[in-house]
């Protein structure tokens, strides 16, 4: 196909303008057919002089004359070169691909939009939104704009790739070639602009100078655009000042940074302080320091913080011991291989280590042991007690001079007797009876325990302790006469006086104390039936005698349900004695027991055990007493100063109530003789919670030997220097301090603990205790 | 775990519990963090034995038992000492080996938290997930039928107004009579809610004013914090920050007269000041600030003595009928000011709120009026009011919005919603429901401590122990031990990061409606929701 000459194309045809669709195909056609310079005049005419790939390699000139429509030169194809003679409408190179577009005039919003290749040459001024959206696509030169005066609002916005060069020459807008707000999202390409400008996408874009290299390419390609446009006067103009051409230049993803510029620290320095004052919003109302810390602290900014609460709290079993034996110090002392010691140590607490805690106690020591709580066998303390038989007593304090009369050698007598010459008074008993040692002597039978052990313990007391036997029951006159010889009174009588039943025929009955007397004494008698009445452990003592003295048929009867326990139930249980409640005695006859409800129970013998009470007929008036027990106070003492009253004739109760009374006594006498206070005693006790079992053998049934036992007490609240705290702890904060002798303790570091508490959670001793730091302010 | 004993009632084993601490023996290091770190000590350092049967094969030797002891952590499980799920325990961990998990079953735990004939106070929101405003979707899209615009590209001034907006001609007749016009400010619709400096640590109330002081002048968005009752630290009052604060007054008045005495010293009124009459975490009840965290600064702060428990008692004691208290307190409080600054009431949401709004339409100087809906957090409440008592937020506002159109009086009262918002994450979307729904805007407090300060506090109960003062993260504490672990810097720049999102967020549902400048307030044709009966009771459209 030859080329033809130039067609010209009206838009207009008797005075009907030619459809946008028929302009388009006529173009289109005049392509075909062979023409490549087409003169078109328009007449608003759509998308005037794109898509014109028919011409393939061929360039085609289309010039446009009149007034063209929207999207001039769309989709223009590279062989396209569009003259507009005079001004645009809008979105002129719309989706260009390569064609050369010049407009001669001004061309309003959009131009360039979506632009991917090819150039457009404004003479004039752009309206809106001139190249947005812009492209290059690396396979291709890039697209250029250029603008011989300003563009308007919104430019460059999104623009991705592309040339613009905005000159700034002869436009209206005298103060702002760029418009509103451009450069808005744009992420590629470079904009060179010469003249005022008021802003733009600081987050989006850069200012910058052109370089060298820049400046080059746009002095050489603003020759060809003056030349384009026909004024190449102007070059001199335009290129002789470098510096007033400014380029603004893309931001790459990395340069892009969101939020605000200032930091916060910044902020808060330069800002916030300067107007609130040092220190911020509360820097006048406090001084603590507020800087961030870390969630794990050590110091005093630990929440909790670990005491090291040894021997701060009494071991159940000396709490529970009414004599208060240090029953855990004593197996310590095992452990540490100091038997001898450990055995002596008791003879501090009571002069019956081996007669009451190895035979004739319950042991409450071994009922509250803690290892009883997860059904460990209680350490057990008749070991201990039986070899204290060989124990030698402490040496007793420098003789303070002073005398105490205690009335009674029984348990009680004895051991407040005894620690007052621990003390170094002088204490004298007046013994009623022919022979001390009272009920352990007198009446507990001897299946219970070996004469031998009661003679021993009995003669290492009496052999320190003066004692007069009075053999005869006290009149007041003496009492009055003892207590005006000493500077204190102890009455320790006992409870030696029976109480009957008040029913007919009561005189039959025998009381179960005197029964136990004369058993032990081996003159008692008894039928082949025989009825106790009440079954308490005195009770249950003299059923089993009874049976030991050949009757058939024991028989117990209580108005409630038996409180007796331990070894004298099951020793009654054992002999085959029957237990019966709740039944009421009516009458005694010489053959029975006759019950409230009918019953008759066959009895050769009866054994009244209801309880005992003192005798107390010595006593003066002014000493007080309740339902015939004296009267005391917390330290023993009773409404006469000088008088104290310990034991059953204060309260019935088992040996160690007695012993233990004693001691306290005794205690509370010396006290007042020194004038300070002891208070160990008075320590509350540990919560066994705190105590950890589960270090110890659960296999083991029972223990026989005391130095294995002893290696299982738990040493409830005191330390036994075992070194786990030292050990777990994670942040090695704990260490062994030695002290004097074989003093230690176990100390915190608190620069270092952090307050977890696992030393608490692993002392075997529960002795670490984790509590709440002191409050900071 | 406990060795079997004697049970009690309250014994429990870790599967009554509503958090169960998964432990790995294997992983573990016993470095001591977990339980060193643990706000209520549910886990500690536990000592066991373990039993090994030795068997001979063949059974050639008499079998034996091997016993040895091992250390590990323990959960507790007493009512007190209850895991709260918080997952400290874990963030210390450096070998991820300890985790609380949630019961799947219901816990037995809730029979029993009320030791000593107390009923349960914890911190949090309702114990219910969700709200109806997540479900509300954005259906009117405009591409080309309205001007839609571009989040991105476009400039927008997201603003609202608060205070009594006159129509233009009573503007003109009070202008002739009286010469004043009520004060309106114009803010940005998303408002700090109302959290005390008390029950919230300073560490974390200095951090919240920052970002928002930060949000004002470095950024130009005229964000507005609301102080609670607790009063106002003094050289915030004397600071030009104190136009970005909205003062409470509420039952308690506490720190009123520090506020009064620095009246002459103001180099700026504030923002706004809110009479709280209720709140939506414990509608009809009041607060009680233990008087062991009433330490010295909240004691200078509030104008009291430390160490005295500060009781904000339900009600007002001076206030007897609606009329009398709204118009006293309202005319009070614009007094202090020189009727300058917007004074408006904030109620918990109630069916009662029409009677309230209807009176201030009635009352030419009610500001605007602030609901607060029955999943507002708070610091410390009972239980069962935080569960099961107030009004949802949605229908509230609704009601009230519809309420001022037949008045004619949409444009004059704002209302301001909250309770809620944010609840799971969708701040700007529920913001931006409620905002088509009627509110002039929005407040929000328990997001706040959850974006900017990282608050551990969910709706399935986990942590809300806000009341104790032991906050994990330091936000509700008054223990520097535990508030120090809060940088205010950190949370100020949460807040504007917050802020920011929002901004962001809140464009994107606006912009499609081609609205850049004023919000859609009411604009509840571009709602819908796919529940008929929720679409109803809301007038709003029914889609599905």
């Amino acid at each position: 196909m030859t080329k033809k000459a130039k067609i010209v194309l009206a838009g207009m045809e008797k005075g009907i303008r030619v459809d946008s669709r028929i302009l388009e195909e006529r173009i289109q056609k005049a392509v075909t057919d062979g023409h490549r310079s087409i003169e078109i005049i328009a007449h608003g005419q759509h998308g005037i002089g794109g898509r014109l790939w028919k011409a393939g390699e061929e360039s085609v000139l289309i010039r446009v004359l009149g007034t063209a429509g929207q999207r001039l030169g769309s989709m223009g194809f590279p062989n396209t070169f569009i003259d507009a003679i005079g001004p645009v409408s809008d979105d002129v190179g719309w989706l260009n691909a390569g064609a050369h577009i010049v407009v001669r005039g001004n061309a309003t919003n959009g131009v360039g939009n979506a632009m991917a290749q090819g150039k457009i040459y404004v003479t004039g001024d752009t309206g809106a939104r001139a190249m947005t959206m812009t492209k290059h696509n690396p396979r291709f030169d890039p697209p250029e704009l250029w603008v011989l005066g300003s563009v308007g609002d919104s430019f460059a916005e999104f623009m991705a790739g592309g040339i613009a060069v905005v000159c700034g020459h002869e436009t209206p807008r005298v103060d702002n070639i760029l418009g509103y707000r451009p450069c808005v999202g744009m992420v590629g390409g470079k904009i060179f602009f010469r003249g005022p400008y008021k802003g733009y996408s600081s987050q989006d874009a850069r200012l910058t100078p052109p370089d060298d290299a820049e400046w080059k390419w746009l002095t050489s390609n603003m020759k060809a655009f003056l030349d384009t446009i026909g004024r190449a006067e102007l070059y001199p103009r335009l290129t002789g000042d470098r510096s007033a051409w400014q380029l603004l230049v893309a931001l790459k993803p990395h340069e892009k940074h969101s939020g605000p510029s200032k930091s916060m620290g910044q902020f808060r320095k330069e800002v916030w302080d300067r107007e609130l004052g040092a220190r911020g919003l509360i820097g006048d109302l406090s001084d603590l320091d507020r800087s961030p810390i870390d969630v794990i602290t050590t110091g005093i900014l630990r929440r909790f913080v670990p005491i090291w609460e040894n021997e701060k709290y009494l071991p159940p079993c000396q709490a529970g011991c009414p004599t208060g034996i240090p029953v855990q110090k004593r197996w310590a002392l095992i452990r540490e291989g100091l038997m001898e010691k450990a055995v002596d140590l008791a003879l501090s607490y009571t002069p019956f280590p081996a007669t009451v805690c190895g035979y004739l106690c319950p042991n409450l020591c071994m009922e509250n042991c803690t290892r009883q709580k997860e059904n460990l066998p209680a350490v057990d303390i008749t070991l201990l007690g039986k070899a204290s038989l060989k124990a030698m007593p402490p040496a007793p304090a420098p003789k303070t001079g002073k005398k105490i009369a205690v009335i009674g050698g029984g348990a009680s007598g004895l051991s407040v007797a005894w620690q007052l010459w621990m003390k170094g008074h002088e204490p004298v008993i007046y013994e009623m009876r022919a022979r001390l040692g009272g009920k352990i002597t007198d009446m507990i039978p001897g299946s219970r325990i070996p004469d031998e052990v009661v003679e021993h313990e009995l003669s290492r007391v009496s052999k320190q302790v003066q004692h007069i036997n009075l053999k005869h029951p006290l009149t007041k006159k003496e009492f009055s006469e003892v207590k005006e010889r000493h500077d204190f009174t102890v009455i320790a009588v006992g409870a030696q006086k029976p109480r009957m039943i008040p029913v007919p025929g009561n005189e039959r009955a025998i009381p179960a104390l005197e029964f136990l007397r004369q058993s032990k004494a081996g003159k008692a008698v008894v039928g082949e039936k025989v009825v106790v009445v009440g079954a308490g452990n005195v009770g249950c003592d003299a059923a089993a005698e009874a049976a030991r003295l050949g009757a058939k048929d024991v028989t117990l009867i209580d108005i409630q349900e038996p409180a007796s326990y331990g070894k004298e139930r099951k020793a009654a249980e054992a002999a085959g004695a029957k237990f019966l409640w709740p039944r009421f005695t009516k009458a005694i006859t010489e053959t029975a027991v006759e019950l409230t409800d009918g019953q008759i129970l066959p009895a050769d013998t009866v054994i009244v055990s209801i309880g005992d009470q003192p005798d107390l007929s010595f006593l003066p008036e002014d000493i007080a007493t309740q339902r015939g027990f004296i009267v005391v106070d917390d330290h023993f003492q009773t409404s006469d100063p000088q008088v104290f009253a310990i034991g059953d004739a204060v309260k019935l109760g088992l040996l160690t109530d007695a012993i233990g009374a004693g001691r306290l006594a005794a205690t509370a006498i010396d006290n007042v003789l020194k004038g300070w206070y002891e208070t160990f005693d008075k320590l509350p006790p540990i919560d066994p919670g705190r105590v950890k079992l589960e270090y110890y053998d659960p296999s083991i049934l029972a223990f026989d030997d005391p130095a294995y036992c002893a290696s299982q007490c738990a040493s409830c609240g005191a330390c036994r220097d075992c070194g786990l705290c030292e050990t777990i702890c994670p942040v090695n904060a704990i260490s062994r301090k030695q002290g004097d002798g074989d003093q230690y303790e176990y100390s915190v570091n608190g620069d270092k603990c952090i307050g977890c508490g696992f030393c608490a959670g692993a002392c075997p001793t529960g002795i670490w205790l984790l509590v709440e730091n002191e409050p900071l302010e | 775990m406990e060795p079997v004993g004697c049970l009690t009632p309250f014994t429990l084993s870790v599967k009554d519990l509503p958090w169960i601490i998964l432990w790995d023996k294997e992983k573990c290091t016993l470095c001591g963090r977990c339980t060193a770190v643990c706000p209520v000590r549910a886990i500690e350092l536990g000592v066991h034995r373990k039993r090994a049967i030795n068997v001979s094969v063949g059974l050639t030797e008499k079998p034996g038992n091997l016993f040895t002891v091992y250390h590990g952590i323990d959960q507790r499980t007493d009512p007190v000492h209850a895991c709260v799920g918080c997952g400290m325990c874990n963030l210390v961990c450096p070998n991820n080996c300890i985790i609380p998990a949630h019961n799947e079953e219901i816990d037995k735990l809730r029979f029993h938290n009320n030791v000593g004939g107390v009923p349960r106070r914890r911190g949090g929101r309702r114990n219910v997930p969700g709200v109806i405003l997540d479900q509300i979707k954005f259906i009117r899209i405009s591409m080309l039928t309205d001007p839609a615009l571009d989040a991105g590209r476009h400039e927008f001034e997201l603003r609202t107004l608060l205070g009594r907006i006159l129509p233009p001609e009573e503007m003109v007749r009070v202008t002739q009579e009286n010469g004043w016009t009520p004060p309106v400010r114009e803010i940005y619709p998303l408002v700090i809610g109302s959290m005390s400096f008390g029950a919230l640590s300073p560490n974390m109330w200095e951090g919240l004013q920052m970002g928002v002081a930060y949000l004002n002048e470095e950024l130009g968005m005229p964000v507005r914090m609301c102080t609670g009752e607790g009063g106002c630290p003094p050289r915030l009052l004397r600071s030009r920050f104190l136009k970005y604060v909205i003062l409470q007054i509420a039952s308690g008045y506490f720190g009123w007269d520090e506020i009064i005495h620095a009246l002459p010293e103001m180099k700026e009124d504030p923002c706004a000041i809110e009479i709280k009459y209720g709140q939506g975490a414990k509608p009809g009840d009041g607060g009680l600030l233990m008087w062991y965290k009433v330490n010295k600064l909240i004691a200078a702060i509030r104008g009291v003595p430390p160490g005295v428990s500060l009781p904000s008692p339900p009600t007002h004691q001076t206030k007897y009928s609606i009329e009398e208290s709204v118009a006293k307190m309202i005319q009070s409080m614009y007094m202090g000011w020189g009727f300058r600054v917007p004074v408006y009431p904030k109620i918990s949401g109630t069916s009662t709120a029409l009677a309230v709004l209807n009176n201030l339409t009635r009352n030419p100087y009610a500001g605007a009026l602030a609901i607060d809906g029955e999943d507002g957090g708070t610091g410390a409440a009972y239980n069962v009011s935080m569960n099961h008592m107030g009004h949802p937020i949605a229908s509230n506002l609704r009601d009230a919005y519809l309420n001022l159109v037949k008045l004619g009086k949409q444009n004059e009262i704002p209302l301001f919603a909250a309770g809620g918002v944010g609840k799971s994450g969708n701040l700007a979307a529920n913001a931006a429901a409620l905002i088509m729904l009627g509110a002039s805007g929005v407040q929000t407090g328990k997001y706040m401590m959850q974006a900017a300060a990282g608050c551990l506090g969910s709706e399935s109960d986990r942590c809300n122990i806000c009341n104790i003062g032991i906050c994990p993260k330091g936000i509700t504490s008054q223990d520097p031990r535990v508030d120090r672990r809060l940088d205010p810097e950190k949370v100020a720049e949460r807040v504007v990061e917050v802020f920011l999102t929002f901004d962001t967020e809140l464009k994107k549902i606006v912009a499609p409606l081609g609205r850049s400048t004023s919000l859609p307030i009411g604009m509840s044709d571009a709602i819908g929701i796919a529940d008929h009966h929720a679409a109803e009771r809301l007038s709003i459209r029914y889609v599905v």
